[in-house]
């Protein structure tokens, strides 16, 4: 660790996978209810098992990102960061806030906790992925500019580099897009319109931009490759990102109300939407094998390349299945999107937030470079638990979709939702089967930080012990 | 000996101009072929209303924009020609001569486009009209992108900045207007003409 | 040398290119919303209908439901449901009598909502099922 602010990245990716742990325990719990559908019935009902789930994942990968912005920029722009005790301040925060949010949905009826938090005044209640009371969104503001702020300023004062100003334009780009979630017009179909206008445009957008400029960053730290061959491809991979998914945000606007010429304009772009990820996969492979050193971190190497990989499968190719709009057209709103966005979201953003963890973690606690050798076996055999899991759950849930598309849209005796989804409950229960194995790979994950914390660092491979 | 040789004869590097250009252009040229795709298709269920609206564009207009374009494109050769004997004055000359072209297009275009607002004909009027209208205003961004281009090229071409040794600019910014007259050449005549 | 200039190129690009499909994202989204008022059922949304949007979101139905195919996969397609049901008070009635207490079946709550709320949310549905989603969903299921 080269500069003492960085230091303030701790606390953010403890909260990160603490929250980590309580999404799965829930999803564990939503996953059961498809089965077994009167499970902890009227205690925790399914909605607000779901917005905890979901809530819980957002959360803590924006204190993965925040995290990650605290120990990457100061390195970057090679100076201290401008107001450690305002990282410190705002961690405790955005911890309490959704803490108290998340509390809110478990402990009253989410009518309740409207009329409680005056949803009323300004109301942003209700939608999807939004359903933090509107007090809370503006707290979600107050972190997000103080954020802004802390980086944006120790950016500017010290070195630009191109890893810094991306992260720094998809952090910004994050902040500006949530400010849509205020918008919630009687109008449904203005409603929608907008509302993707922070969910497109975050996961399909900005967040990409995120993404990318980690991954650059761990490349350039493990690999040695030159920065200048890593950070140009950087610029090209984040065009294709913006250039394919501003238009592509079109694919959620085939059936909402909006014109029928989304259908074309969305096909076309969201079609091409694969191939800054298939850049990224390309491009992270290739650095590795002209990497210049053997970084002794062998398990954030490994994660590195699983993002790109299962990035490009969850969000690329799943999300390419059923993008077309004559697809999308008996796709929509079934368990095939169900598989896509956890494959997506696990692939992309959790498995970037658990590389650069990964990577930064030993040196926040004090190592050289990495972690003891038998932390990292462990840490490798989580990454293979939980991804080898997720890939099952995809696999189960796109079974599922199938299976339910036929019987629900395609067949000429189409069945009702209820009786559809009795008929696929096998790929329900080994998805469940699936959720436990993951449960077991983030159990060992989160071993891995014990288990030979006390042992000597593992060496660089080819590394002689006097060097 | 051989390296200070290599470097005054300033070899030709094919292809011209730089690599990353060449895979943009390769993404741009698929976007297009997948939108002229979508139009055959789209087409295929509707081709009595293609063949009837399709009368309704102005032709003429379209073949002088198409002259103007491929009259544009070959200014940008001679102004790369220019350039790699070192004529900076020459070359930007040739390029302003063609954003003079790229402004005829744009001043063509815009009245076909105000003809067709003034009579109330917008993307939801039918599949016709909104792949006409998606067609040439993609391309017609395009061709405010390559002037945006050639004019940031032609000011630094004024300034001194290319010589016959380095001027990969010159030739990644032609590309660009090339590739943009090429998917003219292949948009007109199946919008337009075609039936 | 070249590799700087490289960057700078790829630099370009991404600044070009995304203003250039920023600015046509805008450019379509101002289109949309003059084709919006012919489509959205907008002449529809009464007092009731806005109180109705009111009522759902205050009880997350979105959290099992999907509305226009967005939404959670657990609990039907309500976007057309005014359509399956036949009537408003045949909406209003299976609302009412949620839970069925089926053992192992997936839930309902019971929301305890007002006559006035339950007509509200009622004549949201109606409003909603009466929008151009481009022959969506593909039958009468959801």
């Amino acid at each position: 660790m080269q500069y003492k602010s960085q230091a303030v990245a701790k606390p953010y990716f403890i909260a990160a996978i603490g929250l980590f742990v309580g999404q799965i325990l829930f999803g564990l719990i939503i996953g059961l209810q498809y089965v077994v559908g009167d499970f902890l019935f009227p205690e925790i009902p399914f909605n607000v098992g779901r917005m905890v789930h979901t809530n819980l994942l957002i959360v803590w990968l924006l204190f993965g990102f925040m995290g990650a912005a605290y120990y990457m920029v100061p390195e970057e722009s090679e100076r201290e960061l401008v107001a450690p005790w305002l990282a410190h301040l705002m961690f405790w925060i955005f911890l309490v806030a959704g803490a108290l949010t998340v509390l809110g949905y478990l402990m009253v009826p989410y009518a309740k906790l409207a009329e409680l938090t005056q949803n009323t005044v300004l109301p942003t209640m209700g939608r999807e992925f939004l359903e933090q009371p509107t007090i809370t969104k503006i707290g979600i503001v107050i972190v997000a500019l103080a954020f802004l702020f802390n980086v944006g300023l120790t950016v500017l004062m010290g070195r630009k580099t191109v890893v810094n100003l991306v992260l720094l334009l998809g952090l910004l780009g994050l902040a500006v897009f949530f400010l849509f979630s205020f918008y919630n017009p009687d109008n449904l179909v203005l409603d929608k319109y907008y509302w993707w206008w922070v969910v497109h445009l975050w996961v399909e957008g900005v967040w990409e931009l995120i993404l990318g400029s980690i991954l650059a960053f761990v490349l350039i730290k493990t690999t040695g490759v030159d920065r200048e061959v890593i950070e140009k491809w950087l610029y090209v991979i984040i065009a294709m990102t913006l250039i394919t998914g501003i238009i592509g945000t079109g694919h959620h606007y085939y059936w909402i109300g909006t014109p029928e010429y989304w259908q074309w304009w969305g096909s076309i772009f969201s079609a091409m939407e694969p191939i800054p990820f298939f850049m990224m996969t390309v491009f992270a492979f290739n650095m590795v094998n002209r990497r210049r050193r053997n970084h002794p971190n062998k398990a954030a190497m490994l994660w590195a390349l699983g993002t790109a990989v299962m990035a490009f499968l969850g969000a690329g190719v799943w999300g390419f299945l059923h993008t077309l709009a004559p697809v999308n057209y008996y796709t929509h709103g079934t368990q095939i999107t169900a598989a896509h966005g956890h494959m997506a979201f696990y692939g992309a953003y959790v498995m970037i937030n658990l590389t650069i963890i990964s990577y930064a973690m030993p040196l926040l606690r004090g190592r050289k470079a990495a972690n003891s050798e038998r932390s990292q076996v462990l840490e490798m055999w989580s990454f293979w638990l939980m991804t080898v899991a997720m890939v099952f759950i995809t696999l189960f849930l796109t079974g599922a979709g199938v299976l339910q598309v036929w019987l629900q849209r395609y067949t000429a005796t189409p069945q009702p939702f209820m009786a559809v989804q009795d008929q696929i409950a096998l790929f329900y229960w080994l998805r469940e089967i699936a959720g436990v194995v993951f449960l077991a790979g983030l159990v060992t994950y989160i071993a891995s930080f014990f288990v030979g914390s006390k042992e000597p660092e593992a060496a660089a491979e080819g590394a002689s012990a006097t060097a | 000996m051989t390296y200070a040789l290599a470097s005054a004869v300033a070899p030709r590097r094919y292809p011209p101009g730089d690599l990353a250009i060449w895979i943009f252009i390769l993404a741009e040229l698929s976007v297009f072929a997948a939108f002229f795709a979508a139009y055959a298709f789209g087409r295929l269920g509707q081709v009595e209303l293609f063949n009837a609206y399709q009368q309704t564009l102005d032709r003429r207009s379209a073949l002088i924009n198409t002259l103007a374009l491929i009259t544009g494109s070959y200014f940008v050769v001679r102004a790369t020609a220019a350039i790699r004997e070192d004529d900076s004055r020459g070359c930007f000359d040739w390029l302003l001569a063609a954003l003079g072209m790229g402004t005829l297009f744009v001043v063509l275009k815009s009245a076909e486009y105000a003809h067709h607002l003034g009579e109330g004909i917008h993307l939801g009027t039918n599949r016709f009209y909104m792949f006409y209208l998606s067609l040439t205003f993609f391309h017609f961004m395009h061709v405010l992108m390559g002037m945006v281009i050639l004019a940031a090229v032609a000011l630094k071409a004024r300034r001194g900045g290319y010589s016959a040794a380095e001027h990969t600019g010159v030739e990644t910014g032609g590309a660009y207007w090339h590739m943009v007259d090429l998917v003219w050449l292949i948009l007109f005549p199946l919008v337009y003409v075609m039936r | 040398m070249s590799q700087t200039f490289t960057k700078a190129m790829a630099r370009n690009i991404f600044y070009g290119g995304s203003v250039f499909f920023f600015l046509l994202f805008l450019a379509l989204t101002f289109d949309t919303s003059r084709a919006l008022p012919g489509r959205d059922n907008r002449a529809a949304i009464t007092e009731k209908v806005a109180r109705g949007k009111q009522v759902w979101e205050h009880n997350n139905c979105i959290g099992c439901h999907t509305l226009l195919g967005e939404g959670a996969y657990f609990a039907p397609e309500l976007g057309n449901v005014y359509k399956r049901f036949g009537s408003k008070e045949a909406i209003i009635a299976w609302i009412k009598a949620q839970p069925t207490g089926a053992a192992g079946r997936r839930q309902m709550p019971q929301f305890n909502l007002s006559e006035g709320d339950l007509d509200a949310v009622a004549e949201f549905l109606k409003y909603a099922s009466e929008i151009n989603a481009a022959k969506w969903p593909p039958n009468i299921n959801g």
